[in-house]
């Protein structure tokens, strides 16, 4: 059997030797995260612990820093201050090569997927493969790419470069790819965002097919309440760079923190329509005919 | 007034010290690389690109350069009766510095803003990073084969452009003024030595070497936005510009005193 089969055998086998000290300690660990964009203080002294094969979902409105979160888990962004942890070894000091190996144990979807445009559906789930094991035999690596394209309901496509593609069909070969090598952690940066209701609820089914066969740990970030309900073991509440709320699905839902209520309600406050109720504004902000009139 | 100078120069040694980095990161990557035999394909794919679909444009621009040195140094020539020493002239100058430098200009143009454009793009729609979360060192998967095909093409494409501005020049001369053919030849072939075509193509290892960095360089460092892969390119053609000349500076004052070394001063006409 092929090495990459293999490793996901080992993993398996690691999960399940692994036992409580590692699982209580959690896989991933943020320390008094900071990160500033010159300025801009987009994650405040953040402390947060992922467990071992459960799925996170990190929430929270547009341009609150769920992104730069979920980057720091994979230090794809280094933290202003702070410590990032993985199996409890320290790796947001460590040099790219050291993190390069780290980087293998993960799966990592970006939210606008990321694909490479030069390479095709196919090349591009077979790149960390071809990047981390000497091929054989290429018709197992052909039947793992139709497997990892059928979970994503795109079985066919093998042939077909992202730039023909529409952007959830892009989203799902970037979550194929994301999950080609077996990782133990997969991020999900919006994992939902851009499909049809159906295809999304086959997405969140698919996260949860990972944690439960192959004890994937998982972190989503997303807007999508529904999806965050149906996968969350735990949900995390991200505004203006601090966690508001942290827990189960029915601790979200009665948390009485009027931000937390308004999001997952989706229920706009009022300041934030005082723009569009104050009379005459989207008359003002027309262009008018007589603008381009001689 | 002082306080911008500082911030200045505190940007431009943090800058000159990524810049550094990098090349270094380059320089350890393509090492790599030339033993490795699985990136070979990555450097074929790439000598396929930045090399084979650069020879028709290097080439007439060698011609070129040979039939308009040929056009503006006869009248002179001739008005002194060397005339038909033209391939001489003609034949040094783009040995030695037209050949190499035009070569390399057109390239800068021509592959590196190809690469800047291309690394740039994929900057901005986060392949690179990409790349890094899939445990892949970006330097030796994207820079790596671009910068050993250029080092190793940029020579070969030069030698094209020496032999069209020769070529060039030849026909000119013999065609178009009448130079009689056989002397044409005879003192080009006793002015030339083979140490001037060798300066020009080592030339063309460093040059294209330059060009492939700075251009990867400008492209891993491009700003956000379609306007921030148009400045990286602008930039990076200047930058790769500006060092091709000093390159060309330092290596004719190199190669001169290696030269000066060996042999004595010779004259050319
Ligand atoms: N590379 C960067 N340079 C400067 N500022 C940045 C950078 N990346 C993110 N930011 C800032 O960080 C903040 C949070 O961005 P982020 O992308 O994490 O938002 P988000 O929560 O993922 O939003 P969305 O749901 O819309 O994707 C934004 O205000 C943005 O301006
Ligand atoms: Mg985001």
């Amino acid at each position: 059997m092929m090495a990459y089969r293999r490793e996901r055998k080992v993993k398996k086998g690691g999960k399940r030797s692994g036992t409580s000290v590692s699982d209580r300690d959690g896989i991933i660990a943020l320390k008094d995260l900071t990160k500033k964009f010159g300025n801009n203080v987009v994650l405040d002294n953040i402390s947060l612990t992922i467990e071992k094969g459960k799925t996170t979902v990190v929430i929270g409105p547009s341009g609150c820093g769920k992104t730069v979160l979920i980057k720091h888990l994979i230090v794809l962004l280094r933290p202003s201050s702070g410590e990032v942890y993985f199996k409890k070894r320290r790796i947001d000091n460590l040099d790219e090569h050291e993190l390069n190996k780290v980087r293998t144990r993960y799966g990592f979807l970006f939210q606008a997927g990321a694909l490479f445009d030069s390479l095709s559906v196919a090349e591009n789930i077979t790149f960390p493969i071809r990047q981390h094991y000497k091929i054989k035999d290429w018709s197992e690596v052909e039947e793992l790419v139709k497997t990892k394209l059928a979970m994503v309901g795109l079985d066919g496509f093998q042939n077909f470069y992202p730039a023909n593609l529409s952007g959830g069909q892009r989203k799902r070969v970037a979550l194929a790819r994301a999950i080609a090598l077996n990782p133990e952690v997969v991020l999900y940066d919006e994992p939902t965002t851009g499909l049809d209701p159906i295809r999304a609820d086959v997405i969140n089914e698919l996260i949860l097919k990972l944690q439960r066969e192959l004890g994937v740990t998982s972190v989503a970030v997303t807007h999508d309440m529904t999806s965050a309900y149906k996968i969350a073991d735990r949900i995390i509440m991200l505004h203006h760079g601090k966690i508001i709320a942290d827990g189960n699905a029915e601790h979200i839902r009665n948390h009485p923190h009027p931000v937390v209520q308004q999001f997952i309600n989706g229920q706009v406050n009022e300041d934030d329509l005082a723009v569009l109720r104050a009379s005459g504004t989207i008359f003002q902000a027309q262009f008018l005919p007589r603008d381009f009139e001689e | 007034m002082i306080e911008v100078i500082g911030t200045k120069a505190i940007a431009g040694v943090g800058n000159a010290g990524r810049f550094g980095r990098f090349v270094w990161q380059t320089i350890v990557a393509s090492a790599r690389s030339c033993v490795t035999t699985r990136t070979y394909p990555l450097i074929w794919t790439q000598m396929n690109l930045i090399g084979v679909r650069s020879v028709p444009i290097i080439m007439i621009t060698g011609a070129f350069v040979g039939m308009i040195l040929a056009v503006q140094a006869y009248d002179q020539l001739a008005s002194m009766g060397l005339e038909e020493r033209l391939g001489v002239l003609i034949n040094i100058s783009v040995v030695k510095e037209l050949g190499p430098v035009l070569a390399a200009v057109m390239l800068a143009g021509r592959v590196g803003g190809a690469l800047t454009a291309e690394l740039g793009t994929m900057n901005v729609t986060e392949q690179i990073d990409a790349v890094r979360s899939m445990g892949t060192d970006p330097i030796r998967y994207l820079v790596a084969p671009r910068v050993v095909a250029c080092l190793l093409l940029t020579p070969a494409l030069i030698i094209y452009a020496d032999l069209l501005g020769i070529l060039g020049g030849y026909f000119v001369g013999v065609i178009q003024f009448g130079i009689n053919s056989w002397a044409y030849r005879s003192y080009s072939a006793a002015g030339v030595e083979l140490w001037d075509v060798v300066v020009g193509v080592i030339k063309g290892f460093f040059f294209g070497a330059a060009i492939a960095v700075i251009s990867c360089y400008k492209g891993f460092t491009c700003k956000e936005g379609a306007q921030g892969v148009g400045q990286a390119c602008t930039d990076a053609f200047v930058a790769s510009f500006i060092s091709i000349l000093a390159m060309d500076y330092a290596l004719a004052v190199i190669f001169k005193a290696i030269y000066n070394t060996f042999w004595p001063i010779r004259s050319l006409v």
